[in-house]
């Protein structure tokens, strides 16, 4: 009884992490071998694949571009929630069930009907932002939107809003002045902690890019969907790239959050 | 943009102008919530329910074909099959976490399913052609010893799918159930054994009545997680996979001629599935938080 009682969380605990972290290595294993699809063990070891695929401009060009749309997505979240979680914490409760609903949107909608919609209003609407990288990022702001409002909220409900901004009223500080100076350095793990969590989550998009630019503005993960198609071995080095990428980012989040109040938010709809 | 704190008076007087003021302060939120939510879900719904501007059924009735019926029964058992699998291993595996007594294991476990929940799409679906497609590691390895995987499975089908989908469930799952499993207090079930109860007994009429709450939300879920999931499927079988996501897709790329009302009514009727789910979830979730109170 004891011992069988010991043996079941070793056997479950180590199926896990082969199963969770297998994929990971073998990819990457793959990826500096000559070839590894007729033998157990690679036949050999090269760099040729991560030299060829690095060399190519389309590599850092799709590096860049995801670069850019993550930054731009979290930049305007940033903008966009921050005041609006602040001011509606403030004076307008009321209007908290409306702000989750815009808020989880996201969660309940697919990929690829938001992406549609998207094409069908704005192919009607005089704006030129269809097919641009400005739809994109607005696409991404909806689908990564509850990742930046929630540590933010948390962030706000765990300091004492109302009373630092009492305070720093009486000391003649107007409205921007206590948001800027006050609250926010107050909820910066928080803030820190979604901007990450909005960085890895619109760095790893794909469903919306392929559907509403394309080739027009290629990301990384559409560079390596094409290589894929194309080159296994070469798509193996992207892979890794974009397993470390995101592997960077947890981390930071987990040792921002550790240090912080623990909060976990998760991608949802892939 | 929004913070024009107006003169804080402390004395508490909601004059309906001062409310309004308020709501000024939200404009920007809900402009983008309107622009970039509800105006275009609004005219995706309006477009599946008209034809030459007249009022008609007719899409869905289109949608309801056979053909795509068979779309919908895959992608419903896909994220069944896959939420299932999940929900009775996360669960397994988050209790093996949570009574491990080393601190390490425990803390870098749970790391490990933070990281990898967010993991999915293209590198995820590659890294699973690496290790399970017909040259595979896994596969070589397992038809060293005897056991030959293809023909009867193959990674770029539904089957390779599940087991590719499960690689973001479990840890999502895992993350999700933790919470509740600290909920059971040790002294429920010593209380249960010293009364007579067996460790079975224990589990299926104390703790599994408790956490039921908490499971079905995390099925729905992880229900909802795989109903919506595009990248994966796409990187692994092309349109090989006849999934409601995929197909939808297809049409909007126009890789298929129809008419595109044809896609608003497909894509309507996968949000309604999909937006029950997370209703569900999110009311079963509110129930076991509290409960866990």
């Amino acid at each position: 009884m004891k011992s069988t009682a010991n043996l079941w969380r070793p056997v479950i605990l180590g199926a896990f992490l082969i199963f969770m972290v297998v994929p990971v290595i073998a990819t990457l294993v793959f990826s500096v071998s000559t070839r590894w699809d007729r033998s157990l063990w690679p036949e050999g070891y090269t760099l040729r694949w991560w030299s060829q695929v690095t060399s190519s401009p389309l590599f850092l060009l799709t590096l860049k571009n995801s670069f850019i749309a993550s930054l731009a997505t979290m930049f305007c979240l940033l903008v966009l929630v921050t005041p609006t979680a602040y001011w509606m914490k403030l004076k307008v409760p009321q209007a908290k069930t409306i702000v989750e609903i815009i808020t989880t949107f996201s969660f309940g909608v697919p990929g690829v009907v938001l992406a549609l919609a998207l094409i069908r209003f704005y192919s009607k609407v005089p704006l030129p932002i269809i097919n641009r990288p400005t739809i994109l990022v607005a696409a991404c702001m909806v689908l990564s939107l509850p990742f930046m409002y929630r540590p933010i909220v948390n962030a706000l409900e765990a300091i004492d809003f109302r009373v630092l901004t009492e305070a720093a009223q009486s000391l003649g500080a107007n409205g921007w002045a206590v948001l800027s100076e006050v609250i926010v350095p107050n909820i910066m793990p928080g803030i820190v902690n979604g901007c990450l969590l909005v960085f890895s989550t619109v760095f790893a998009e794909y469903t919306l890019t392929n559907l509403l630019v394309g080739t027009r503005f290629k990301t990384f993960p559409i560079y390596l969907v094409e290589w894929t198609r194309q080159d296994g071995r070469q798509a193996s080095a992207l892979a890794v790239v974009s397993f470390v990428v995101a592997w960077i980012v947890s981390l930071l989040i987990i040792w921002v959050t550790s240090k912080g109040g623990r909060e976990t938010t998760h991608a949802v709809g892939r | 943009m929004t913070a024009t704190v107006s003169t804080a008076s402390p004395a508490r007087k909601k004059s309906s102008a001062l409310t309004w003021a308020a709501w000024l302060g939200m404009v920007p939120f809900l402009v983008f919530g309107l622009a970039f939510e509800f105006l275009p879900l609004l005219t995706v719904i309006r477009s599946s329910l008209l034809s030459k501007g007249v009022p008609t059924l007719e899409f869905y009735r289109q949608a309801l074909d056979p053909l795509y019926l068979r779309s919908f029964g895959n992608s419903l058992k896909l994220s069944a099959t896959t939420a299932g699998l999940g929900v009775i291993f996360g669960t397994l595996v988050a209790y093996a976490i949570i009574t491990t007594k080393n601190q390490f294991v425990q803390n870098a476990l749970t790391a490990l399913s933070d990281v990898t929940t967010n993991f999915g799409g293209a590198p995820l679906a590659f890294a699973f052609i690496v290790i399970l497609g017909s040259t595979g590691v896994i596969t070589l390895l397992l038809k060293e010893i005897g056991i030959y995987l293809y023909p009867n499975f193959r990674i770029y089908s539904i089957s390779g799918l599940t087991v590719a989908y499960l690689y973001f469930q479990l840890p999502l799952m895992i993350l999700l159930i933790i919470p509740s499993l600290h909920g059971l207090k040790r002294e429920w079930r010593e209380a249960a054994l010293n009364l007579g109860a067996s460790t079975s007994r224990y589990w299926l009429e104390i703790a599994l009545p408790i956490l039921l709450p908490a499971l079905m939300s995390g099925f729905l879920l992880l229900f909802a997680n795989s109903f919506g999931a595009y990248a994966t499927a796409w990187t692994l079988t092309g349109s090989d996979v006849d999934l409601i996501t995929i197909r939808i897709a297809a049409l909007i790329r126009g890789e298929v001629q129809l008419a595109p009302e044809l896609a608003d009514a497909l894509s309507i009727m996968s949000l309604l599935i999909m937006t029950a789910c997370v209703i569900g979830y999110l009311r079963l979730s509110t129930l076991s938080r509290q409960a866990r109170q």
